[in-house]
């Protein structure tokens, strides 16, 4: 039995993946597991969708931390081979061992007791043609539909999301593999993606409405992303709200003298099919944005939360850096880079009591010590 | 409950409501494992009277899609937790379980005196999993928030846009779908696993606003870097075109060329000058696209190796090629609501396609089935504790 600690600890994982998947291992990795990343092997250099600077790839970075990466090249076949036995879960684009000569009946004699978890585009174990743009999957997968404005059309979101829920999915089926001893998993982007579409196929299955985007304009009154005297707030007080914060954000803009705000008061708001209609949404918006006009993001954070009106800042980048929350939590974690030098990275997305998470490390390039440590390494499983 | 899944064998109490809670154990149900969902009547999970509802059944407690679409494969309890003796019954459940779900504000499990430590008293080695908005502890631990509005505080919402225009996000509550309930099962499962290797129980706490920071991570490096990132629309270095495109027939087409082959042959097929080096391509292909319907576009470009994509809207994905032969989807037959589809987590393995999680549960469906076998209740005390409103 490993020692009590991490709760992946002693796992070997060797990642074959390109954007689709390559998060799935870093997940895994600041679980505990021993990540080795080989780039380039049979495929070209994957699409991260994320900034650039000079030929540091932000994407990459915050995506492949804390593993071990080297390229095809000074990987050997017999390396492979005995990186695929020594290995509990491959993570891989479709086709990736298959391309270099590794059927499916080879890794199964090399390794029975191998996860293998395919992260694709479209599932499926067939390669594409060239690297799949983020936004041709997030079309494919129904979210972007749902996105964008009325007059320009439909919008993606920024940061490769297909990439980022297919990976995140990658990393829950490794995981069952290991739980279950289960062995061949096969992730589909466009399903991951498919996962988002909220109540819209429900509502086209049941009552033949086809939701559209909604852009800028909000379902309902009390709901939506208003303007204030510094930018944007962003609020759910309708519907889907708490029982009380559609009354107490109309007690809220009244005991504040907000001008027109009494109309909110009327029998009719009350009901959330009034709320609803077009008139009272603009009604509403023209209400609160008048009110918000001379108030800050911050103050009006504050003020809501205080009523149990769940409305949050529309936080630009600087902003969440600065969030007295996260940094009383411990969030953000200072990671050395070689090239952009000090920079800082989100801290995990769960935090477990008894198996901490790994705060993020940089990755790293690695020799053929590394591969030969890994291949070394005493089984994880116990 | 399926009968040969992954996750066979183990037990959930699920005590997770509305959004991103009822996702993670809508999967752990899919998976295999026996999800006891505690709802009560006389405070029912929102989404229960939340549209859509099929024409002709609105009102009750039973009729909503939404409600359904997150809730398959789960056994509904019904347990007033207001009740002084329903403490007594939620414990005893919780003995018998592995995992316990929920994601109130911090402080209410606790009210009702199902803290992570009194369960453990009951269960030393249960796996607690909490997706309080902010987290358990800090200044704006009793935050509340809902997908939408962890968005815009994670930055997600102000970089989805473009420039000179309000933010627009995805349009959705999107971190309650993929981001939270995503990173709550990698969480829960890394416990499991670690349960089986050492024995050992945990709290696992997932961060709604923490987990979301994380989706747009290289923001977060870029910035402290001095690296300037703002909403850009769907620009991106290098692809020209990137966008939808308005096609004949009222549908969007996502075109995105990479390369320069890509480019020379998206003007081809459209019977284009040249689009290189030419500032105004994205209206010319604009133009073009605008003359072809999207099925005919899509063949066209296809077949000329262009990347495209039709922008799927929510009745395009239930007929989708791809979704519809990896069995995506699957009816559900419903008492109230009638027929109904359903989605699957994301991925397949060995006989993951036979096995179909059961109709979301009517309120109380499996109170009884619960107490009796699984608490060895009588029928005698079961009505007693159903007319004392414990049970309901």
């Amino acid at each position: 039995m490993p020692e009590p600690g991490r709760a992946l600890a002693g796992v070997r994982v060797l990642d074959l993946a390109d954007a689709y998947g390559a998060y799935a291992s870093r997940l895994l990795s600041d679980l505990g597991a021993e990540v080795l990343r080989i780039e380039g092997l049979g495929a070209p250099d994957p699409i991260w969708p994320a900034p650039t600077r000079g030929h540091v790839d932000l994407g990459a970075l915050f995506v492949n931390a804390g593993k071990a990466v080297l390229h095809a090249d000074s990987v050997t076949e017999a390396d492979l081979e005995a990186l695929v036995g020594a290995s509990d879960v491959v993570i891989e684009a479709a086709g990736r061992l298959d391309g270099v000569g590794f059927d499916r009946e080879r890794v199964a004699v090399l390794n029975p007791d191998l996860v293998r978890v395919t992260v694709s585009p479209f599932g499926g174990s067939e390669p594409e043609d060239g690297p799949v743009d983020d936004l041709l999957v997030l079309a494919a997968g129904g979210l972007m539909h749902l996105g964008g404005y009325r007059d320009l059309g439909p919008m993606g979101a920024w940061g490769g999301q297909s990439a980022m829920a297919a990976s995140i999915f990658g990393a829950v089926a490794a995981l069952i593999g290991l739980i279950s001893g289960r062995s061949t998993f096969d992730v589909s982007a466009q399903e991951s993606v498919a996962q988002a579409l909220e109540d819209s196929v429900a509502e086209f299955a049941l009552v033949g409405i086809v939701r559209d985007r909604r852009g800028e304009s909000p379902r309902e009154a009390g709901t939506g992303t208003f303007h204030c005297s510094d930018g944007y707030v962003s609020m759910v007080a309708g519907r889907l709200g708490t029982a009380r914060a559609w009354s107490g954000l109309v007690a809220w803009l009244t005991e504040e003298g907000a001008p027109g705000a009494e109309v909110l008061s009327d029998e009719q708001w009350s009901d959330f099919h009034h709320r609803r209609t077009p008139a009272a949404i603009d009604m509403f918006t023209g209400i609160f944005e008048a009110f918000a006009e001379s108030r800050s993001k911050e103050s009006l954070y504050r003020d809501a939360q205080e009523r149990g009106i769940a409305l949050s800042p529309v936080n630009d980048m600087a902003s969440v850096l600065a969030d007295r929350q996260l940094a009383e939590r411990g969030f953000f974690v200072e990671v050395e880079d070689e090239e952009l030098g000090p920079v800082v990275y989100p801290g995990p997305p769960y935090r477990l009591s008894a198996s901490p998470v790994l705060s993020p490390l940089p990755m790293r390039a690695a020799d053929r010590d590394a591969v030969a440590a890994f291949i070394r390494a005493e089984r994880g499983d116990g | 409950m399926g009968d040969s899944g992954p996750l066979d064998g183990i037990r959930v109490l699920d005590f997770c409501w509305i959004g991103a809670g009822a996702l993670v154990t809508k999967a752990l149900a899919e998976l295999g494992a026996d999800v006891i969902r505690v709802e009560s009547r006389t405070r029912p999970d929102n989404l229960r009277v939340t549209p859509p509802f099929r024409p002709g059944t609105e009102g009750g407690l039973e009729a909503s899609g939404y409600f359904a679409s997150r809730n398959p494969g789960k056994r509904s309890f019904a347990l007033n937790m207001r009740h002084p003796d329903a403490r007594a019954i939620a414990l005893d459940l919780a003995g018998r379980c592995d995992i316990m779900t929920s994601n109130f504000r911090p402080g209410v499990m606790e009210r009702w005196g199902m803290s992570y430590e009194e369960v453990k008293a009951v269960n030393e080695a249960i796996i607690y999993l909490v997706m309080p908005m902010q987290g358990s502890d800090g200044p704006h631990a009793g935050f509340i928030g809902f997908g939408s509005t962890i968005a815009a505080l994670s930055g997600l919402v102000h970089l989805s846009g473009v420039p000179e225009r309000v933010p627009v996000g995805t349009g959705t509550h999107y971190p309650d779908h993929v981001p939270n309930p995503g990173h709550a099962l990698v969480g829960l499962l890394a416990a499991i696993f670690h349960r089986s290797r050492t024995g050992e129980g945990q709290i696992v706490e997932l961060s709604q606003f923490e987990s979301t920071v994380n989706v747009i991570g290289p923001a977060v490096i870029a910035e402290s870097a001095g690296i300037p990132v703002e909403r850009d629309g769907d620009r991106m270095a290098g692809v020209s075109p990137r966008r939808a495109f308005a096609t004949a027939d009222g549908a969007w087409v996502v075109i995105a060329c990479a390369t320069d082959e890509q480019r020379k042959a998206l003007a081809s097929t459209l019977d284009l000058d040249s689009l290189a080096d030419r500032d105004d391509a994205d209206g010319i292909v604009a133009d073009a696209v605008a003359g072809f319907a999207a099925e005919d576009l899509l063949m066209t470009l296809g077949a000329a190796g262009v990347p495209a994509e039709r922008v799927n809207s929510s009745r395009d994905v239930l007929t989708d090629r791809r979704l519809v032969e990896r069995g995506f989807w699957y009816d559900v037959d419903h008492p109230v609501i009638g027929t109904m589809p359903m989605f699957r987590l994301p991925f397949r393995w060995e006989g993951s396609r036979v096995s179909k999680p059961a109709r979301p549960p009517l309120l109380g469906e499996h109170t009884w089935e619960v107490a009796s076998s699984l608490l060895g209740m009588d029928r005698e005390e079961f009505d007693r504790l159903t007319a004392e409103g414990v049970l309901e």
